[in-house]
């Protein structure tokens, strides 16, 4: 809906309207525009696909690795060395490991630039959790009568045929938890000046907006936060479902 | 128990040494504003510079740090101009009212929530949808405390797993019993119910420390609060290694301590 939205809406997001900086909603902008005179609705719009991609592609990036990893130690294959980088991974909280990693990455960067260095922190610093639960499956599932079957056969597809199908319901509800755990990231990394970099818009770089405390005034400002917070209660919901059926 | 105190040890280290690789690479570490004083002649900055080499060599710094460690010293913060074990000692107390505060109010508000059959789901369910940092604006707006932002965060989380706790625990077949001959809701809350879930309990309360924790960074950098989270971000912004490097194996150490404690108790 997004996508077919950006041909809808009045403007680019980094495009100035000199002449309405500050303007309040009206039929041309919607939502307004900001200090600079860019369309918040245009921005919102564009921010929503940012936001969205980046935690989805850092989900990936980080089950990803921790399907590899935590497959990896679940076989017995570098196990104590894997659990132990899960260990120190998981010894800091992660907000405070995120924030402390971003903080000493390069700051002045293009946007671009900013966008790759969160997805690739967001996704590196977020796999030793998701691990553990794969390691704890595999190594589950390696001991289970069926695998000890297929092994007694002389089955030469074990990995393929048996456990890769019986792991991929619980590497899925990982992707699922990681979502919307990484869209907060990102917000919470925007609001604070280490995510997203200015033009490009994210929900993170949008809700800076509320830093000038000007919200009672100004309750179109709080659109990201609808948003953001319908996006990340309907994954909590899907959730929830995903985890009643099973 | 010897095994876990080993395990922590080993993690705290391995987390100060992995900060302190990560400090030395990371993008202006090598320069000293004071090299832009017009003031400094040529010698002085040659002075700064080679200080700032030496710091860059770790393992003879982590040396130089156990060696001090073992004398108390915590080393110095140029950021800051002042001892690191000043500077702790000055922070700690705000950071753990607040985490204490937080804590309580988040443990008592969140399970005093969850034992009613009709709770407060979809509430829980939009605070636990927005990031902290955006709450913490929010409160700052309307004139909160930070501790009462810490509530605000910790509530939701703490009765989403208590509730489902309680739900699972309410539903056991010995409950059931004592529900069909008579007992009395309270009684059967706090003989049967709470009782049983209380090591899960206790694995919580150890992750909801760790959460508190992670959690003071954005609240005390976004309320200017002066605790040890404003001081960890400062010190990371100023790329001041020692000072960063105390802090990271400070909070390894409460977290580490608080998961051991969980296990052991689960054990």
């Amino acid at each position: 809906m997004l996508v077919v939205f950006t041909a809808l809406i009045p403007a680019r997001y980094e495009r100035q309207f000199r002449d309405s900086p500050n303007a309040s909603p009206s039929k041309q902008f919607p939502l307004g525009t900001d200090d600079l005179g860019r369309d918040r609705l245009s921005r919102l719009v564009y921010g929503t696909r940012v936001s969205l991609l980046l935690a989805t592609a850092s989900a990936i990036l980080s089950c990803i690795a921790a399907a590899a990893l935590g497959g990896l130690a679940g076989y017995g294959i570098a196990d104590k060395l894997i659990l132990a980088s899960a260990d120190l991974f998981l010894s800091l909280p992660w907000m405070f490991l995120l924030l402390m990693v971003r903080a000493f990455l390069p700051l002045n960067v293009s946007p671009l630039l900013s966008v790759t260095i969160t997805f690739l922190l967001l996704g590196a610093l977020g796999w030793a959790g998701p691990a553990r639960v794969i390691r704890a499956a595999v190594r589950k599932l390696s001991n289970s009568d069926f695998m000890l079957q297929a092994r007694a056969t002389g089955s030469s597809r074990l990995l393929r045929r048996h456990l890769i199908p019986n792991v991929m319901p619980i590497l899925w509800a990982q992707l699922w938890i990681t979502i919307p755990a990484y869209v907060l990231a990102e917000t919470t990394l925007g609001m604070l000046g280490l995510g997203v970099m200015e033009p490009l818009p994210s929900w993170g770089n949008l809700l800076r907006e509320l830093e000038g405390g000007g919200i009672a005034g100004h309750p179109w400002l709080l659109a990201p936060v609808l948003l953001l917070a319908a996006v990340v209660g309907s994954f909590q919901v899907i959730f929830e479902r995903e985890e009643y059926s099973v | 128990m010897l095994r876990q105190l080993r395990r922590i040890v080993v993690l705290v280290l391995a987390s100060g040494l992995a900060c302190a690789l990560l400090v030395s690479y990371a993008p202006g570490t090598a320069v000293d504003e004071r090299e832009l004083d017009r003031r400094l002649n040529e010698a002085s900055i040659r002075e700064i510079r080679s200080n700032k080499a030496s710091a860059a060599d770790i393992l003879s710094n982590l040396r130089r740090y156990i060696v001090g460690l073992a004398k108390g010293d915590l080393g110095y913060s140029e950021s800051n101009h002042a001892s690191i074990a000043a500077l702790i000692a000055d922070r700690a107390p705000e950071t753990l009212r607040e985490i204490a505060i937080g804590l309580t109010g988040g443990w008592l508000l969140g399970l005093a929530l969850a034992i009613p059959k009709r709770g407060f789901s979809i509430l829980a369910g939009l605070l636990l949808s927005l990031p902290i940092a955006l709450i913490a604006y929010l409160c700052l707006a309307a004139g909160a405390k930070s501790f009462l932002v810490l509530v605000i965060v910790l509530t939701p989380r703490i009765y989403r797993f208590a509730r489902n706790l309680i739900t699972q625990a309410n539903n056991a077949l010995h409950v059931e019993m004592a529900r069909a001959r008579g007992v009395t809701e309270t009684r059967i809350l706090f003989s049967h119910v709470l009782p049983s879930i209380s090591p899960q309990l206790l694995a919580l309360a150890a992750a909801s420390a760790s959460m508190a924790i992670g959690a003071a960074i954005p609240i005390e950098a976004i309320c200017d609060v002066p605790g040890l989270g404003k001081l960890a971000w400062n010190a990371a912004m100023a790329r001041d290694l020692p000072l960063l490097v105390n802090l990271t194996m400070l909070v390894a150490i409460a977290t580490t301590v608080a998961t051991a404690v969980s296990e052991i108790r689960h054990d």
